[in-house]
This record gives C-alpha cells, sequence and structure tokens, in this order.
C-alpha cells in the first residue's frame, strides 16, 4: 500500500449541516448539525429509521430538495469546493460529471421508453461529447464489468425485459459510466430478493475497489450496512447521534439508539424460545416538536435528569468513535442489560414453550396440505389451441401441528404466496387437497362456511391496503367481532378494546382512521382484526418486511405473545431467515414452486443443506461484522415457472450440480438424522460434510 | 504495474474560470501542487502549477497600485494555466515505467491520466517513488543485499534466487539494473525477512561469479 503519500482532502465533507423544509405549519428542521467526511474509496454507511433524515441529507447534497426545501447553514465541501451557494448551472456541471446517484427503485432511473443501449450511450455523448460508436463499445464494456451476462444484447433491450437485479446492474453501469469521485446509494438494494442483493453489493465492493469511488451508502438494515460500510454514521430524528468505524459500531454501540437498534434485529443464531427482541419505546419525535434536552432522552432506558436539560454535542468518546451521549463511555462499558426477568415473565421467554418434538408427537396435524398445485392459465402464444400454465405451485405437501409455526421462505416468484393464498382461498387449487381441522376445503373462500372463516385468518404484507380507509378501527375490528363471535353489539366495544390493549394500542384507537395511523399501528390493527374470531391458525405473508426495524420488533413480539397466550398456529412467510429462525419450529424453503427443504427451524441453518438453501444463507445480510459467510452466489434469475425446468428445478443455477441426472431426473426426498427433509440427488452423507455457512470470527479488536 | 493502479483518482480539479486567488489558496488548503483544468466531461484544458500561477513582475511593472489589485482579482485560471495542447499526457492502460520516462524526457512532474479525453486522474513523481519504495519493501524490516553480476552472463538472477530459494527464505523485493558507472555489471538488490546479516551473506558467497557489494541492515 502506498496510499498515504497522496493528498487527504475527503471527497465529501459535510459541515454542521442544516436543512428545513418550509411548510404551511413553518419551517420544519429536517436536518440539523451534521457533520461527516468521506475519503477516496471509502463507503460510509448512513443508518437510520425512516423519516430521521437520511436522505434529506444525501438530496441535500445534490441540491434535490424540491421547492420547499433549503439549506439553511453549513459547508458541504466537494473535493475541497463548497456546494452550498452555488448556481444551479456550476452545480448541474459538478453532478453530471463526478457526482452519481442509485436510488432504490431502478425503474424510477431507467426510462421506459428507450433501449438501455441508447440511454445509457446517452451520457457519454452528451456529457463526454464523444461519438455513438465509441459510446456504445464503452457502455457494452461497463456492463461486462457489472457482470451483466450477455451485455451487447442487453443493450438492444427495453428495462422492462431485464429482471430487478439486472436492471439496478444497468442502474450502477450508468452511474459509473462518468467515473464519478462521489457515488450516493440510496437503498439500492431494498427491492431486491437477498440473493441478488448479495450479488449487488459484492459487486459494489468490487467496482469501488477499481474506481475508487466514494461511497455514501443509505441504508436502514443493519446486516447490509454491516458488509459493506467501512464507517458507519447513525442518524435519529435529523441530527448524526453516533459515527465509527463499523467494527466499532456493531461490537461496542456507544449511543443509546444505536444499542436499541441492535437489539430490534433477530440474529440468525437466535430462536424463539432462547431469545426475545428488545424494541425501542415510543416512536420518533417530530421535527417540530423535539424535546428540549437529548433528543433520544424520551425513549432512551438510560436517561437521566441531566438528559433532559441540555442537549449532548457530538464528541470523542473513543479514538475515530463519536457519540452525542453524555454517558457514552459509561454507556458502552457496562452494555445493555434486559429487564429483569420478574418483567420479562409475561414475555415467552425459555420455559414459555414446551420442547418442539413433544409436542409434535402427540398432535395430528392441524393444516394439511397434500400434493397441492395452483396453475395460473395464460394465454397461449401458439396459434392453434393448447393452454399454458404457470406453475406458480407445483405438487406442495406440507404439516402443520396445533400450535406451532411454520416459515415459509425463498426468493419473489417462487410461489409462496400463492400457497398461502390457496390456503386462504384466494385462488382455487388445480389438483390436490388442503385439510383443514379434518375438512377439505379446496374451494374459494366465497364457497366456505363461516366456521372455516373464522377459524383461518390472515395477515398481509401491506397494511395500507388491507384496511378500509373509510371505516374506523373499532369498526373494522368489530366486524370480525360481530361475525364470527356472535357478540352482541353492547360487548363489542368493550371487546375491540381489549385487543387494541393486547395491541399495546389502547382506547383511543378505537375512533380513528386508518390514514391517522403509522405504518406499524395499521399492522397491529391488521393483526387485532386477524385474530379476533379466535383462529385456530393465522396465516402472515410477509407482515413485517414493510416496517422499520423496530417497529417491526415490536410486531414479531407481539406474534409471539398472541400466539403463547392463544396458541395460534401460524404459517408464517418472510424473504428475511433471520426473521423466520427467531420466529418459526418449523421451515420450508421454497424455490420456483417447490419445496427444496422442510424441516425443523435449527436444522435448517446447520449442515446438510440443500444447496439452494446453503445459496440463501450465505446471501443474508448479518448485523455483526464478525461473521464470516461462504460466498456462494447463484447465477442468473430464477427461470420462468411457465415452462420449469425438468428434473431438479434448481439444476439451471445449482453451484453443487452432479451432472446429467439433475436435469432428467426428479429429485429424491431424503431424510437427515437432523430431521429435516431435502429434495436433493447429492447423497446425504455428502451433504452432511458442507462446512456451516456461517461462521463467527475472532474479534478484530478489543474496542 | 500499470499507470491506473498508481494514479491517484478523481483528483483535485479546477474550473477554468476560477479566480486565481481562490484556486493559490486552493492549492496551499489542500497541500496539492498541481490541478488539472477541466471543462465540461472532465475534458482537459490546461494544467495549473504553483510556477504558472507566479505572476510575472514584468506585467505589473507599469502598472499602478490600484491597478494591480484590480488585474489580479480579474486573473482567472485559464489565464495562466498551461494550455492543454502543451500538456504532456498518459493513459490510465501505460506502465509506470513509461510514465516516468515520459516525466524524465520532459522534465514534468506530473501527467494527467487521460480516458477518452477525460481526466480520470493524475500520476505525479511521487506516486512513482511511492512504488520505488515499496518495490524495495522498504516498510518492513530485513536484510538488503546488492550483488553485481556481469551483464554479458546468462542465468546471474536465477542462480542468486535459486541460492536463497534453496534455504527456504521468501524475497520481499528483488530489482535490477546496470551499474550506472560501468555497464559491463549489472546489479541486484535482494530484500529479505526473518534472516540475519551474516547468514545471508554465507549463503550470497556461495554464489559463482558474482560479488556482495553492499549487504545492511534496514
Amino acid at each position: 500500500m502506498i496510499a498515504d503519500h497522496r493528498p487527504r482532502v475527503p471527497i465529501l465533507a459535510v459541515r454542521d449541516l442544516a436543512i428545513v423544509y418550509a411548510t404551511r405549519q413553518g419551517d420544519v428542521p429536517a436536518v440539523r448539525g451534521v457533520s461527516f467526511d468521506i475519503q477516496r474509496g471509502e463507503t460510509l454507511g448512513i443508518v437510520g429509521e425512516s423519516g430521521c433524515g437520511k436522505s434529506t441529507v444525501a438530496f441535500g447534497i445534490v441540491n434535490f430538495l424540491g421547492a420547499n426545501g433549503r439549506i439553511v447553514s453549513g459547508e458541504i465541501l466537494f473535493q475541497g469546493q463548497n456546494l452550498v451557494g452555488k448556481s444551479e448551472g456550476d452545480l448541474r456541471k459538478i453532478r453530471g460529471d463526478r457526482i452519481a446517484m442509485v436510488y432504490q427503485d431502478p425503474m424510477q432511473a431507467l426510462n421506459p421508453s428507450m433501449r438501455l443501449g441508447d440511454q445509457m450511450a446517452e451520457v457519454l455523448i452528451v456529457h463526454r461529447g464523444m461519438d455513438r460508436k465509441a459510446a456504445e463499445a464503452k457502455c457494452i464494456q461497463m456492463l461486462e464489468r457489472v457482470y451483466m451476462p450477455d451485455a451487447a444484447n442487453v443493450m438492444k433491450r427495453y428495462p422492462h425485459q431485464i429482471s430487478g437485479g439486472q436492471q439496478q446492474r444497468v442502474v450502477i453501469a450508468m452511474a459509473l459510466l462518468n467515473d464519478p469521485a462521489l457515488l450516493i446509494m440510496d437503498e439500492p438494494t431494498t427491492a431486491l430478493d437477498v440473493t441478488v442483493e448479495a450479488a449487488v453489493l459484492d459487486l459494489i465492493a468490487d467496482l469501488q475497489r477499481d474506481f475508487d469511488t466514494a461511497i455514501m451508502y443509505i441504508s436502514h438494515n443493519l446486516g447490509v450496512i454491516a458488509r459493506v460500510a467501512d464507517r458507519v454514521a447513525v442518524m435519529y430524528a435529523g441530527e448524526m447521534v453516533e459515527r465509527a468505524a463499523v467494527a466499532d459500531i456493531f461490537l461496542r454501540p456507544s449511543h443509546p439508539y444505536t444499542q436499541g437498534l441492535m437489539r430490534c434485529v433477530p440474529r440468525l443464531g437466535q430462536d424463539k424460545t432462547s431469545s426475545y427482541l428488545y424494541p425501542i419505546p415510543g416512536r420518533v419525535p417530530s421535527p417540530q416538536a423535539l424535546p428540549p434536552g437529548c433528543i433520544f432522552e424520551p425513549r432512551c432506558a438510560f436517561a437521566r435528569r441531566e438528559c433532559g436539560q441540555r442537549r449532548p454535542e457530538l464528541r470523542e468518546v473513543a479514538a475515530g468513535h463519536w457519540a452525542s451521549c453524555l454517558f457514552a463511555e459509561e454507556i458502552a462499558e457496562q452494555g445493555w442489560k434486559p429487564p429483569a426477568p420478574a418483567e420479562k415473565a409475561p414475555s415467552p421467554g425459555a420455559s414459555a414453550f414446551p420442547p418442539v418434538g413433544a409436542r409434535r408427537a402427540a398432535d395430528r396435524p392441524i393444516l394439511k396440505v397434500e400434493h397441492m398445485k395452483t396453475f395460473y392459465r395464460v394465454p397461449s402464444r401458439r396459434l392453434f389451441g393448447g393452454r399454458e400454465y404457470v406453475r406458480a405451485v407445483d405438487d406442495v405437501s406440507i404439516e402443520v401441528r396445533p400450535g406451532e409455526t411454520l416459515g415459509i421462505v425463498g426468493e419473489s416468484g417462487c410461489g409462496k404466496s400463492t400457497l398461502v393464498k390457496t390456503i386462504i382461498g384466494l385462488e382455487t387449487p388445480t389438483a390436490g387437497t388442503v385439510e383443514f381441522m379434518g375438512i377439505d376445503i379446496a374451494q374459494p373462500v366465497s364457497r366456505r362456511s363461516l366456521d372455516i372463516l373464522k377459524n383461518l385468518q390472515m395477515v398481509f404484507q401491506n397494511p395500507d391496503s388491507t384496511l378500509n380507509p373509510s371505516f374506523s378501527v373499532g369498526a373494522q375490528i368489530g366486524r370480525a367481532l360481530r361475525r364470527f363471535r356472535k357478540l352482541p353489539g353492547r360487548e363489542v366495544r368493550a371487546e375491540v378494546i381489549r385487543l387494541l390493549d393486547l395491541m399495546k394500542l389502547g382506547e383511543r384507537y378505537y375512533d380513528r382512521l386508518p390514514r391517522q395511523l403509522s405504518g406499524g399501528e395499521k399492522q397491529r390493527v391488521g393483526i387485532a382484526r386477524a385474530i379476533a374470531g379466535r383462529p385456530e391458525v393465522v396465516l402472515c405473508d410477509e407482515p413485517v418486511s414493510a416496517l422499520d426495524v423496530s417497529v417491526q420488533a415490536a410486531v414479531l413480539n407481539l406474534l409471539l405473545e398472541i400466539q403463547q397466550q392463544m396458541g395460534t398456529t401460524m404459517v408464517f412467510i418472510a424473504h428475511d431467515l433471520s426473521v423466520v429462525r427467531f420466529f418459526c419450529d418449523t421451515i420450508a424453503v421454497m424455490y420456483l414452486g417447490q419445496i427444496v427443504e422442510i424441516g425443523p427451524a435449527e436444522a435448517i441453518y446447520m449442515p446438510p443443506y440443500h444447496p439452494y438453501t446453503e445459496a440463501l444463507l450465505s446471501a443474508v445480510p448479518i448485523p455483526d461484522p464478525r461473521v464470516e459467510q461462504a460466498r456462494i452466489r447463484l447465477s442468473g434469475t430464477v427461470p420462468s415457472a411457465l415452462n420449469p425446468p425438468a428434473g431438479c428445478r434448481f439444476h439451471t443455477r445449482c453451484p453443487r450440480k452432479l451432472g446429467a441426472i439433475c436435469e432428467t431426473q426428479t429429485p429424491p426426498w431424503q431424510v437427515a438424522a437432523t430431521g429435516q427433509r431435502i429434495f436433493c440427488h447429492i447423497p446425504l452423507a455428502e451433504l452432511s460434510r458442507m462446512a456451516s455457512v456461517i461462521t463467527l470470527k475472532e474479534a478484530p479488536h478489543a474496542g | 504495474m500499470l499507470v491506473k493502479d498508481y494514479m491517484t483518482r478523481h483528483p483535485l480539479l479546477a474550473d477554468p474560470d476560477m479566480p486565481v486567488v481562490d484556486a493559490q489558496r486552493f492549492m496551499v488548503e489542500a497541500n496539492v501542487r498541481r490541478l488539472p483544468v477541466v471543462g465540461d466531461g472532465k475534458r482537459l484544458l490546461g494544467l495549473v502549477t504553483r510556477q504558472s500561477l507566479l505572476v510575472d513582475p514584468g506585467r505589473l511593472g507599469s502598472l499602478n497600485m490600484w491597478e494591480i489589485a484590480g488585474y489580479l482579482a480579474r486573473l482567472t485560471v485559464k489565464d495562466v494555466m498551461i494550455k492543454a495542447k502543451d500538456v504532456i499526457v498518459i493513459g490510465p492502460e501505460a506502465t509506470i515505467e513509461e510514465a516516468a520516462r515520459l516525466m524524465v524526457e520532459k522534465k514534468v512532474g506530473c501527467l494527467p491520466v487521460l480516458e477518452d479525453g477525460a481526466v480520470v486522474g493524475i500520476i505525479t513523481e511521487t506516486d512513482l517513488l511511492a512504488q520505488l519504495t515499496s518495490m524495495m519493501d522498504l516498510r518492513s524490516p530485513g536484510v538488503r543485499a546488492t550483488v553485481r553480476m556481469p551483464t554479458d552472463q546468462v542465468g546471474g538472477l536465477a542462480r542468486l534466487v535459486n541460492a536463497i530459494a534453496a534455504r527456504g527464505w521468501g524475497i520481499n523485493a528483488l530489482g535490477g539494473s546496470v551499474y550506472p558507472k560501468d555497464p559491463a555489471w549489472w546489479d541486484a538488490v535482494v530484500k529479505i525477512e526473518g534472516v540475519t546479516k551474516e547468514e545471508l551473506l554465507a549463503v550470497l558467497q556461495q554464489v559463482p561469479g558474482e560479488t556482495v557489494v553492499d549487504i545492511r541492515e534496514v
């Protein structure tokens, strides 16, 4: 390394930045006193919950604040030049040539009506004055650089003709065409599947090494931040509360908010019998009504009298480690202890759950799906006759026993949502049986008896679209009570309030309309409505993936409590493997309409793995920089369910493919000693010899 | 060892309309001696060095004090820069010795690195000297020996390396060039870690036809 003789002028230096948005209620100070540096070739991760000002900082740097936003004070030094106060023309030149941005949704950055090659080449033709031929050659070269298969061909396609992961690659390639000194990435992988996300994160790391670009990486996902960032800045309510090297942030968090965030995230190593998530109480204060002292004081478990009186400065608590807490040293030293066991007793603790095995043997399954197939018919492209089907769910069998939680994981498009939609009756199965409490229910929801409807309920992913916007919370939950439990009118209100209390919402929410609730609150109302009729089984389709980490923790805890108190059986869909591990007794891994591995939660995360499970585990971002994951990346995308590959469906992407047998013969189910069943040709003995994907390396240093 | 791996990417850049006063302050604050001047698309327009910022006293001689102040305030980078056509440049795929040759021959201290007409980096004499220190592995302690051998003899270097390898030692750095004072001889420099001076000397003295001209711990 011979880097240290180079000029130490940071690519980006932000000093005391303050940004306000003008609204009818007056100026809203969205960002206050934020300072940070990013050096050449360094990644600064910016993390925080939604609404804490992360994106506002990013927009401020490029002055995309909109009509009502403005920078009121501070400096933004880009390569030594202050961008604040520069004319629009000068800024445009700097933005075009030296700063690039990548946002969450690649479709918004691409013009849907232009071929990809044309829009990429335009960058070079307009900015650099290159001729078309040279520009196109350079674009192909850059697409190859971002590992785009068949780059020359992709140039001729339109954005909708390539997958989401590929679109994001095109956007990244486009951003790098001008060789920017600073790349701002705002949640660039949030909309992608874990396996695709892992590949994109690898790509970002490779490109950074080659192009020496400074990256400002915004994410709410601590696992992603742990993987990409060199240094991390934590933002809360418009201020920077902690800033340090990535290992320090994760191993020695010194601000109570940072510690709180860490406790909200389920770790891969945790299961529900041994751990409990500790959500941060309360919510982020509105920027117009900030507490007088420390902004985190109202939610802080460590708060003392001084905290409410004066606002702490961001100060250096250890070398290179900055935190804005009066008692940072103390807090980092003692760490956070969970509340005393007496307090914790009503929540699910170690003793609350009977051993999984004992329960399993005793009961008959409450929900039994056998050889279920759900196909969607699509118009045939042939001239005469013939129908084509999307084989969304193809021969799936599962059993769920009373009180158990089954988790279903897989990439998007693997059929997990179709599976639960068929169980609930929103889709009609093409073949196979669905048995619920001993009754065959393979029929649409409109023909099911009230008793089945009552006992089989669902919580949806997006709480916004499942609550009726024109009815109050009380009316919506009350309707389920009147219909399913036949409660007389006068008892309904009391019961709704009891449910709201159970959801930790309280009576004051009774008359509110959905638009008056936050995302987490809406989801709790959705859960209250689902459990109002005391169902036997609740199907949850990604109930927490649209929520912030601290809210996610609260909702997960709530679901666990409900399950414990009411003995509800649950089927839980998620794409986040750590959430599933935390929540479920049994896990099924789905790929292209089929289950490839199913078994007890603890067994799924240890070898033997199905090769697909192994790849998923190696892709999941883990919020701990000490964790080392094997680097297994799947090539290509999930094949079309219209024409699934013959033999083992995973053979087109399988890194451990044996040979012709995988392409022609349907694999056998193999039962491992640990209880899981694996759908693979590779002999079990060989699968058992696989190394564990996730290992913990020794702490790099002790603070 | 190509320019792209040793240059400084994303160098500080100046705008042609930047006042000279600002450029001067900018260079002092950032502690750099040269600034490439770029237009749209980072196309090279010129180069400013500390020398080019020095104002020619002859031009000021005829002006009074107030005129001098006005003259300096109006002076911009594009008035004083070395124009692009006179700037010596290099491509990112060139070798570093090629960069060094250009700097030596043209007597310049730095080369803007251009790719498709745009400035992608800058390589300076300091970058090359830093590379020399890492080639000689100056950072870690060890024993450094200079061995002289006849230029016309084939296999001298191989014998030297084999003798070291035979003892199971790894070579941290290896370099060589014609002895500047007599082209009949060739000097090889090796640096080895984890040995004593005496051990290394004993091994090197066994190599036929080669003499150890210098050995030291560094």
